[in-house]
């Protein structure tokens, strides 16, 4: 009887358990190939690069020859990283200014033009995000060009001396970043119209009964509302937008003068493939990964706090 | 009965398929910088021909992009997976790095069997591929630096085109005139990622990149330091130099926009063609005073990474053919190097209805009894040697500072990396 009885009574919460257990299995094979690509070529990587990064290895060479913090050593004392660090935090925050605060601007005024011209605005703006990067800097190349440039031909008819943009340590990381807000800021506006586009009517209706301005339309019902897209474009752009550096500066200045329009992620490049310098480039690589990770998770602290989802 | 004619046939089977694999043709790998703008036919014609000649070889050649750094990246990576290619082309700036980083077949051995073979090349073309007395790489690609010049700039400015500057006080004298009566900047000496020019002008005055026994750069010699300063008075003192990018300077003077140019006489087929309206002429690159001409060298050595004897032994076959008379016609013609067997040139046979046709090529025919190595700094670190160069005349162009305290601080920097 009590063997009856306790057999019937773990039947049910078994079958429960292994439904449970079930979906969970499904849900797992279904997240494996992500996971598992994910882990192979992100995590594996990650690991393998920051072991590396106790080593002194040119690719070639059989043995890995242990160095123990020489590389983490050397690199704090090289002029290169810190210029590179310094160059990376200065287009991270023109970046940010640029193709966060502009776009929205732009995104605001082209709401107001009608919709046919909105159209045309919305292409006219995005058409720089699908032209090829390597194509864009062959223009801007010409763009540029300190003699005959259309840039500095123009600041000469208002009277301005245009600087050499790519071969003055001043300008050149100015002219970089140039070239990589144009690629990128109409995509963000894009994402902008969507943002602004999902606000539902009513908001404002409701707002303008209430009596509020056009003004306190957009600081008190627009702004607020459009938080979500502007974090994250914000978090896009602070951490994908230096990584849109590479191109422009490999085909426009290779990191110089004198490594003035040089960025972390070519310096690592230029550490691990010009100079073969694997463990050295690895430990850079560590050390970017190590700031970039703390901004992140500073971004996501704040972010949390500040943001309203329209609720 | 089956059972036996089974194993003979098993067995004549096996022997056919025995005599067949020894038939087969060993096959190696190329890898050049020949893009199909420069030189990637010619490729191409030389590995047909050579195996019309040589059945038992088959080479696959394979460009690599990115030019000699492009290509050492990509042997490096080989190298690193124990694939490398047969036979490959080092620029001579990457010539130390590659030998004395990577495992290859060092050449002398074949001074004594294949004396023939190195008959007519120049002992100081020979010397390019030579790195602490033994040979690493035979010369392949030759290129000098040149002057080019826009000869319809010279007779605006009321000067004589057909008397260009020959010493550096003649360029700077009539660059003076240029820029006064055209308005025009006068001269721009190329500035790509790389210091070929630099070395130029070291040597050019008297210098040397790098002490003989390899242990000091010789940058902050005196000779060093006064053409450096030279470049960069001509920059920002006198105003007659441009400060450009690579793309930048050469398509100024393409367009007309400065008068000389200095850069590699592999440019001459693309200056010809894209002089946009004048007439483009070129002589050797200036004389410092009475010095005599020296100039760094460009180009490549080919350099052997087969490990396998019947590989290398093709390899071997494969550089002397494209090193042969045909085969250097073949490559002159496609790419505007120099041949190494400087003979050639006066050959109505080879090369001297191209030379006769290509009147800019005569400039560096002049200059090929003055080459001297493109310095390929020792060691580990050299690559890095290189960079404090580029980044130091960056700097000393730029004009913030006089060239002397720049090039000190580089030189520290660099013997500090390079091999004691």
């Amino acid at each position: 009887m009590d063997a009856t009885a306790l057999a019937a009574a773990p039947a049910r919460p078994r079958t429960r358990v292994s439904r449970r257990w079930r979906a969970a299995v499904v849900g797992h094979l279904y997240l494996a190939p992500a996971i598992v690509l994910t882990g192979l070529f992100v995590y594996w990587p990650l690991v393998a690069s920051t072991t590396l990064s106790f080593y002194d290895w040119n690719l070639v060479s059989p043995t890995w020859a242990a160095v123990g913090w020489q590389n983490y050593r050397e690199l704090i004392a090289s002029r290169a990283f810190w210029t590179s660090l310094v160059n990376t935090g200065k287009a991270a925050a023109a970046l940010t200014v640029l193709t966060v605060a502009v776009p929205l601007l732009l995104a605001l005024a082209v709401q107001r033009v009608g919709p046919r011209w909105r159209d045309l605005y919305r292409v006219v703006l995005f058409s720089p995000t699908v032209i090829s990067m390597a194509i864009a800097c062959a223009v801007w190349l010409w763009i540029f060009h300190p003699l005959y440039g259309v840039l500095n031909t123009a600041l000469r008819v208002v009277g301005l001396p245009g600087p050499a943009w790519l071969s003055s340590s001043d300008s050149a990381i100015w002219a970089i970043v140039l070239v990589t807000v144009w690629k990128t800021f109409g995509f963000n506006f894009v994402l902008y119209i969507a943002g602004l586009l999902a606000i539902p009517r009513e908001m404002y209706e409701a707002a303008r009964v209430d009596g509020a301005s056009e003004r306190q339309l957009v600081w008190h019902v627009t702004l607020p509302l459009l938080a979500p897209t502007t974090l994250f474009v914000f978090l896009s752009t602070f951490i994908l937008g230096p990584q849109n550096l590479f191109i422009p500066t490999q085909i426009l200045t290779q990191g110089g003068p004198n490594e003035a329009s040089n960025n972390v992620g070519y310096l690592v490049y230029q550490l691990g493939f010009e100079y073969f310098r694997i463990g050295y480039a690895s430990a850079a690589a560590t050390l970017i990964f190590l700031v970039f990770l703390l901004l992140t998770a500073l971004q996501f602290y704040l972010a949390e706090r500040r943001i309203h989802y329209g609720r | 009965m089956r059972l036996r004619q089974g194993i003979v046939l098993l067995v004549a089977v096996l022997g056919l398929a025995r005599s067949v694999g020894a038939a087969e043709p060993v096959t190696i790998e190329y890898w050049h910088i020949n893009s199909p703008t420069f030189g990637g036919p010619a490729a191409k014609e030389l590995v047909q021909l050579f195996e019309a000649r040589h059945p038992d070889i088959k080479v696959v050649e394979k460009f690599q992009p990115g030019v000699y750094t492009g290509l050492m990246q990509q042997l490096q990576v080989s190298l690193a997976a124990r694939r490398p290619p047969a036979v490959a082309q080092i620029g001579y700036n990457l010539t130390a790095y590659a030998a004395g980083q990577f495992p290859h077949v060092l050449l002398d051995k074949y001074r004594k069997s294949d004396p023939a073979f190195f008959k007519g090349i120049p002992d100081n073309i020979m010397a390019l591929g030579v790195l602490g007395g033994t040979l690493h790489g035979i010369p392949f690609g030759v290129s000098t630096p040149v002057m080019y010049y826009n000869a319809d700039l010279f007779k605006a400015a009321g000067l004589n085109p057909d008397q260009p500057p020959q010493t550096w006080d003649d360029l700077q004298r009539q660059g003076a005139i240029i820029k006064q009566k055209t308005g025009k900047l006068a001269v721009y000496l190329q500035q790509p990622n790389d210091e070929w020019i630099d070395q130029t002008l070291i040597w050019g005055n008297g210098g040397r990149p790098l002490s003989e026994d390899g242990k000091r750069v010789g940058w902050d010699a005196p000779e060093a330091v006064e053409a450096m300063q030279m470049w960069q008075d001509m920059v920002n003192k006198s105003k007659i130099a441009a400060n450009l990018t690579w793309e930048e300077g050469l398509q100024a003077f393409l367009s007309g926009h400065v008068a000389m140019c200095l850069t590699t006489i592999g440019r001459q087929e693309h200056m010809r063609r894209n002089a946009s309206g004048f007439q483009v002429r070129a002589v050797p690159v200036p004389r410092f005073g009475s010095k005599p001409l020296a100039t760094a060298t460009g180009g490549n050595v080919l350099m052997i990474f087969a490990s396998d004897p019947a590989q290398e032994k093709a390899a071997w076959e494969w550089i002397k053919f494209v090193l042969s008379p045909e085969g250097a016609t073949i490559w002159t013609k496609g790419t505007g190097y120099l041949p190494p067997r400087a003979e050639l040139a006066n050959d109505p046979r080879y090369l001297k209805p191209f030379f006769d046709e290509a009147p800019l090529m005569k400039a560096a025919l002049q200059t090929f009894p003055y080459a001297r190595p493109w310095v390929s700094f020792p060691g580990p670190r050299g690559l890095e040697i290189t960079k404090i160069l580029i980044k130091a005349r960056d700097e000393v162009l730029e004009g913030k500072r006089p060239a002397e305290p720049i090039l000190k601080e580089a030189a520290q920097q660099a013997n500090a990396l390079l091999p004691k």
